[in-house]
């Protein structure tokens, strides 16, 4: 069943990445001219302004960087207190906000291996697949 | 009349130092509003942001001891809105060569209306900031508050993960600061429980209530792994600097403060690790060192720091990055007693964003033209020459350095 979230980005680009998704693969930009690896979505190159940019599939393996809980329901029923989020320092560069899947903050080490997993979500545009981290 | 246009930063150049003065501040009741808005008695209605604003002006104008027809411009800002500049004129009661709308929260605001007043286009500006968004029940994340100002590397990017607020980033910020520096949550709170005992010396900061370490560690969490008191306050208020020529300010009642250097640096890519990893280190370096070299200053001659409190752990980011103290020693540095009085560098001492008030910026100069003129009673810093405020955001700083205007 797939779980309610909060609703996704929809601008230029964010259809592509979450095509990648559904398709099992994490999509990220890469500068044409720089090699620069932006996250979130951008439209120009934020390294040199270039707008060859190219979405690749990158390994989906990483390394945790940080992590906080959720107390305040900011989003109320949607997303019930307490819940963890995480950031992942990619192995290609980008560092990517996400939810630990299978582990808990409580458990998270700095430097943590990670790899990426799609769980099944759903918003008011219909389902998608949401990228998650677990232990690698 | 009025004008929207907000003009670039003039350059941090020695020239450009000690050519504008503030010669008058005004703050309206913090403490006494947040109260009323708390207890919300029968008939209370929220203060407007008219109202808020003229009463800082009429304070500010008498602070100064100026006539207010001598005000030839108006500068209002707001973050959230509020009427034009020229309504607002009619209101405070003046009629001002020029009204201008520039920005919104501080630090950028004032080195603007300097360039303006160097460059002629006004003598001696008012410059106003007013907000009601505890009134109006703004929350600092979520789907509630998403307005023109969401891009791709904000917050409201990652809601289908639920990561969406202010409190998050400085919350990821912690836990990795944490991680790599080997500290704990009872070490961060007394960053915290140090800025509330100095709102504890300011009658209108609006928590007085000293806490131990035990009640900070039981206190409630926004984020994990901050808890309620690492987190800024959120309240109505106005705050409004008269400013002038320095020329002029030597003729105004009370010593005036000179605006002595000021700079501005910005994350330009990969904001997420540079944010949470360096911690703006670099932007505030730079930025720091400009306006220092501004002013002609070294940092060991600046003896009071007003630092954006938005949350604990920025406020360590700035002693650090400004060089107060060593990377990761923040912590260790106020546990020893050096950001407050008798310390190295008395910090937030009038209570910050995260006791005093939150008025975006702008809370800071106040207590600085009180502490440089000796007028800040309980918590006056001995022997004070020059202060620095910074408004450092998550992915900006904006550090301005202030003298005595002797």
């Amino acid at each position: 069943m797939a779980e309610k979230r909060p609703p996704r980005a929809t601008g230029p680009g964010d259809e592509t990445f979450w095509q990648g998704c559904a398709n099992g693969e994490l999509l990220i930009q890469k500068c044409g001219v720089c090699g620069h690896r932006p996250w979130p979505v951008v439209q120009t190159c934020e390294q040199c302004g270039s707008d060859a940019l190219a979405f690749e599939a990158v390994s989906g393996m990483g390394k945790l960087a940080s992590w906080c809980t959720f107390a305040r329901p900011y989003y109320g029923e949607l997303m019930p207190v307490p819940y963890d989020t995480i950031i992942v320092e990619l192995d290609e560069g980008p560092w990517f906000i996400s939810n630990p899947n299978g582990f808990a903050n409580a458990d998270a080490q700095l430097g943590m291996p990670v790899k990426v997993a799609f769980i099944d979500c759903e918003d008011g545009q219909g389902p998608f697949r949401l990228p998650v981290f677990e232990k690698a | 009349m009025a004008d929207t246009g907000m003009l670039a930063m003039p350059p941090s150049l020695r020239e450009n130092s000690r050519k504008v003065s503030i010669v008058g501040v005004g703050e309206t009741d913090y403490a006494k509003d947040y109260a009323a808005e708390r207890q919300r008695l029968e008939g209370w209605e929220p203060p407007t942001i008219d109202d808020l604003c003229k009463l800082a002006f009429e304070r500010a104008v008498a602070d100064a001891g100026i006539d207010p027809a001598s005000i030839d411009a108006l500068a209002m800002h707001y973050t959230f809105g509020g009427p034009d500049a020229d309504e607002m004129a009619r209101h405070l009661g003046i009629s001002p060569e020029k009204a201008w709308v520039n920005g919104h929260i501080f630090a950028g605001p004032l080195p603007n209306i300097a360039g303006r007043i160097m460059a002629g286009e006004a003598k001696t500006v008012a410059m106003l900031f007013g907000i009601g968004n505890r009134s109006s029940g703004r929350q600092f994340g979520g789907n509630t508050y998403s307005s023109g100002m969401a891009g791709p590397s904000s917050y409201y990017y990652y809601h289908p993960w639920g990561w969406s607020s202010q409190a998050a980033h400085w919350a990821m910020m912690a836990t990795r600061y944490f991680a790599k520096f080997g500290k704990r949550e009872e070490d961060l709170g007394h960053v915290p429980m140090t800025v509330r005992n100095h709102a504890a010396m300011n009658d209108n900061a609006i928590m007085r209530t000293p806490f131990t370490i035990d009640e900070y560690m039981a206190s409630r969490y926004i984020v994990q792994p901050l808890h309620l008191y690492d987190i800024c306050l959120v309240n109505d208020g106005a705050v409004c600097l008269i400013v002038t020529t320095a020329d002029r300010a030597r003729d105004t009642a009370k010593m005036p403060v000179d605006v002595a250097g000021w700079s501005e640096s910005y994350i330009k890519q990969d904001k997420m690790k540079v944010m949470i990893d360096q911690r703006l280190r670099p932007q505030i370096q730079q930025a720091g060192n400009e306006a220092l070299a501004m002013a002609g200053l070294s940092l060991d001659e600046i003896g009071h720091f007003e630092g954006y409190d938005v949350a604990s752990i920025h406020l360590v980011n700035q002693l650090e990055g400004f060089g107060f103290t060593p990377n990761g020693t923040g912590i260790d540095f106020c546990i020893d007693g050096q950001m407050t009085l008798g310390g190295r560098i008395p910090t937030n001492i009038a209570g910050g964003n995260m006791s005093a008030n939150y008025m975006q910026g702008w809370g800071q100069v106040p207590e600085i033209v009180r502490q440089l003129r000796g007028e800040a009673g309980p918590r006056q810093i001995g022997g004070l020459n020059a202060s620095l405020s910074a408004m450092t955001q998550t992915d900006c700083v904006h550090p301005v350095v202030y003298t005595r205007g002797e």
